[in-house]
């Protein structure tokens, strides 16, 4: 491959919500995803329509990207005659080249594609899921097998805070965090990454618990109103443990680091000479020691501090990145289309994830599984609708789809590990890893299982009506659409009521490969 | 999401609720289970001045054995019938619809009376109802009267039950020993019907001797595919069979076109989804 050519028509809605046009803008720095292009050209347009207003949905700009570009290589794979497979492996970014720059002008830190898409095919049964849908092929079965891939990766961990400036968005992407050690020997985490539903809690309890050396049990972690946590950026763009967590352990650090002096003072030994490790300060090479909680209770009741100590182990701290997180992972799809009906049903979903270092398995697995129905539910089921006269027809659950378990297979999940090297824990954002990466994975399978029909594109979402009309059209011997360009060129922007100007192609997305992240902007 | 203020009444015999319809309330609307009607208020689709609700009248309930028919109370939950064996053992078509109508909340709400006069197309009962060549005993102030099921469904939410009157008993003669599928198209588990197919047939002596097919969400009102049984009665039970008469299947139907599919999706669906019906009936 030689180079990638983006040319992208955003439909921004009526109004611009909080960061509604720079969502294509992160999906800038993807479309070139996990492969090597030497060359690399992204024009955005962004129109004003009579449609609702639009704004960040579960990985916001990445999945579009995602969805692009993996669907473009599954169709050169196709236009060349190789397997979707090899076509990837030639030319994704090989483990022993990371870190690498990209030529839309990141630095990926870590990442092994080959050990992600090896797992992924043995638990999947790649080759024998292939050897059936040819045997299927062959003996022109109703129900046709498909296979889709999807060998992703996104950047998230928003975000370093002067990238976030180069792009004009309103904030910065810190992450703040204080723990108050209490007389009772309980600690308080408070986080301005607030959780709501992703655990935070726990993960949180978890990190202290490890960095401080206190049970589990005695941490809480409090959040979500500001006459507790008055500082804080809030949970998105999969940043809480990558920022928010980095927050929480510097803050872990300094409580660690303002309670040494007291604790030699204690001890009567030389600061120098100790050692902090599971919830103790211990002078080297003694039995002499004393507990951090014990020191808590010490500092609060403030009889015997050394001079100038102030009575108080609390401590508060701010994270702000360098780098963005870049999980990836390999997923894959089988769906079976019922050429009768024009039905797609997946008959198994695996995906092997590498986020780095894991700090709570099942809230991962939680996070994984959740994101796949989302993505999933994009490919298959969720549209809104309009008119032609822009009036949203699909406003209630009874006809906008939203699946459940019913509608689904088992997920099969698993896990690579590449530690991300930019920061202390080694771990990378999850949040918005499945919904990135199923959508394009969901609608591979279905046009290849279709594909010797004379099929190569199925509007999302892929219903049973539109699969069924692909394949009429297709069987009548009329020419199918090639995959449709991105840019309509009769497009012109002053028909719109306004035009919102994202135009990055002539920034760094365009430049001469890469040039790190200060050439973002 | 906040109904309208209405009044309520719930009487307790057939006779009181025929009363309370007949009051000055400006609109009165019966509630029967309120798995519509409840939604439709909700959303303030409707906004009656009084609410019949007919849910605590006994003589409503039961599902009750007499001789050759089969006789169900409107207010028989659809759990009710999915679980009777007087259901299964004598009507199995309406016993197979019963199980793919929405999820077991709504089945342990929603009555079969209150889904035949709401008369939704894609309520999943009315097609197997009609199917059965089921009567339907509606009841007024001058008396009841008996309607055949199929003069019952007049148009899309609309049957011959007037203001006054109430949907007291559904009597369906037995069908004993018939195979029966209902073949049911949706995206989601949970979902109206894009469309479905209800066959139930008997085969004898290795021929098919009777078949009805009702279609669901085929038009207006729940329909009978005519030339689909007469392709089947006398043949023998196979494949073949199976597939010339779902060739017919779209003859005489209306469907609708929404964002699910158009009219033509529909009727190429009707057809594939008989071809299956017709088949499971025969094996079971």
């Amino acid at each position: 491959m030689t180079g990638l050519k983006v040319e992208l028509l955003t439909d921004m809605g009526a109004y611009l919500g909080l960061v509604t046009p720079g969502i294509p803008i992160l999906g800038a720095f993807m479309f070139n995803a996990i492969y090597k292009f030497p060359a690399y050209r992204f024009v955005c347009t962004n129109v004003f329509t009579n449609k609702n207003w639009t704004d960040a949905y579960r990985g916001a700009g990445r999945p579009e990207a995602t969805f692009a570009i993996e669907r473009l290589m599954d169709e050169l794979a196709a236009e060349v005659g190789v397997d979707p497979m090899e076509i990837r492996e030639r030319n994704w970014i090989k483990h022993d080249e990371f870190p690498f720059s990209t030529v839309a002008g990141l630095e990926y830190d870590s990442g092994n594609y080959e050990a992600a898409t090896a797992k992924a095919k043995e638990l999947f049964g790649y080759d024998a899921l292939r050897a059936e849908q040819k045997q299927r092929r062959e003996a022109g079965d109703t129900v046709q097998l498909g296979i889709g891939i999807s060998t992703f990766t996104e950047m998230c961990g928003l975000a370093p805070s002067r990238v976030l400036g180069a792009l004009s968005y309103g904030a910065g992407g810190w992450e703040h965090a204080s723990i108050r050690m209490l007389p009772s020997g309980k600690v308080e985490v408070i986080t301005g990454s607030s959780a709501h539903g992703q655990g935070h809690e726990t993960a949180w309890s978890q990190i202290v618990a490890d960095r401080l050396g206190v049970s589990f049990d005695d941490i809480e972690v409090l959040h979500g109103d500001t006459q507790i946590s008055p500082r804080g950026l809030d949970t998105y763009g999969s940043r809480s443990l990558t920022v928010g967590g980095m927050a929480v352990i510097a803050a872990a650090d300094k409580v660690i680091e303002k309670a040494k002096p007291i604790a030699a003072h204690l001890l009567e030994a030389n600061s120098d000479d100790l050692e902090f490790s599971a919830g103790k300060f211990n002078v080297k090479g003694t039995n002499s020691s004393v507990g951090l909680t014990d020191l808590a209770l010490a500092v609060f009741a403030a009889h015997n501090l050394p001079d100038g100590a102030e009575p108080s182990l609390d401590a508060e701290a701010t994270f702000d990145p360098d780098n963005f997180s870049f999980p990836h992972g390999t997923h894959l799809c089988a769906v079976e289309v019922d050429t009768e009906t024009g039905e797609a049903k997946i008959r198994n979903y695996t995906c092997v994830d590498d986020i780095g270092k894991v700090v709570n398995p099942l809230i991962v697995e939680g996070q994984v599984h959740g994101g796949l129905v989302q993505g999933i539910a994009q490919a298959l089921f969720e549209e809104a609708v309009y008119d032609d006269s822009g009036t949203l027809v699909t406003g209630s659950f009874v006809d906008y789809l939203v699946p459940s378990a019913a509608d689904l297979p088992n997920f099969t999940t698993d896990r690579t590990e590449s530690p991300s090297t930019t920061n202390v824990l080694g771990v990378k954002g999850v949040g918005e890893a499945g919904t990135i990466a199923s959508t394009p994975a969901v609608v591979n399978a279905v046009v290849d299982a279709v594909r010797h029909l004379g099929i190569n594109d199925i509007e999302m979402p892929c219903s049973p009506h539109r699969i069924w009309t692909a394949l009429q059209t297709a069987s009548s011997g009329a020419d199918t659409p090639r995959t449709k360009t991105m840019v309509d060129d009769d497009v012109n922007p002053s028909h719109n009521a306004q035009v919102s100007g994202t135009d990055a192609g002539d920034g760094s997305a365009a430049a001469q490969g890469s040039n790190g992240q200060g050439g973002l902007a | 999401m906040i109904p309208a203020a209405f009044d309520y009444t719930a009487p307790e015999s057939v006779a009181d609720a025929i009363t309370a319809l007949g009051s000055d309330s400006e609109e009165i609307k019966v509630l029967a289970g309120g798995q519509s009607l409840i939604p439709v208020l909700r959303l303030r689709l409707a906004a009656p001045t009084l609410l019949v609700d007919i849910g605590r009248i006994r003589e409503l309930g039961g599902i009750t054995d007499e001789g050759n028919t089969l006789v169900i109370g409107a207010m028989t939950t659809h759990a009710e019938m999915a679980d009777s064996e007087l259901v299964k053992e004598h009507a199995s078509l309406l016993a197979k619809a019963v199980e793919t109508v929405a999820d077991p909340q709504v089945r342990h709400r929603g009555t079969l009376g209150g889904a035949l006069v709401h008369a939704d197309p894609a309520g999943d009962l009315l097609a197997p109802i009609l199917a059965l060549d089921a009567e339907l005993v509606v009841a007024g102030a001058d008396g009841e009267r008996t309607v055949a099921a199929a003069d019952f469904f007049e148009d899309m939410f609309t049957t011959t039950v007037g203001e006054n009157e109430i949907l007291t008993r559904i009597r369906i003669p037995k069908h004993t020993g018939w195979g029966s599928h209902y073949e049911k198209f949706t995206r989601v588990a949970q979902q109206w019907s894009i469309i479905a197919v209800g066959v139930t047939l008997k085969v004898d002596g290795g021929v098919i001797s009777q078949a009805k097919v009702g279609l669901t969400n085929m038009s207006s009102t729940p329909i009978r595919a005519s030339a689909v049984e007469q392709a089947l009665v006398g043949q023998a039970p196979t494949a073949d069979t199976a597939s010339r008469a779902a060739a017919v299947a779209a003859e005489g139907t209306n469907p609708p076109t929404d964002t699910n599919g158009d009219a033509n999706y529909r009727r190429h669906l009707a057809k594939v989804l008989t071809g299956r019906a017709v088949q499971a009936a025969v094996s079971g």
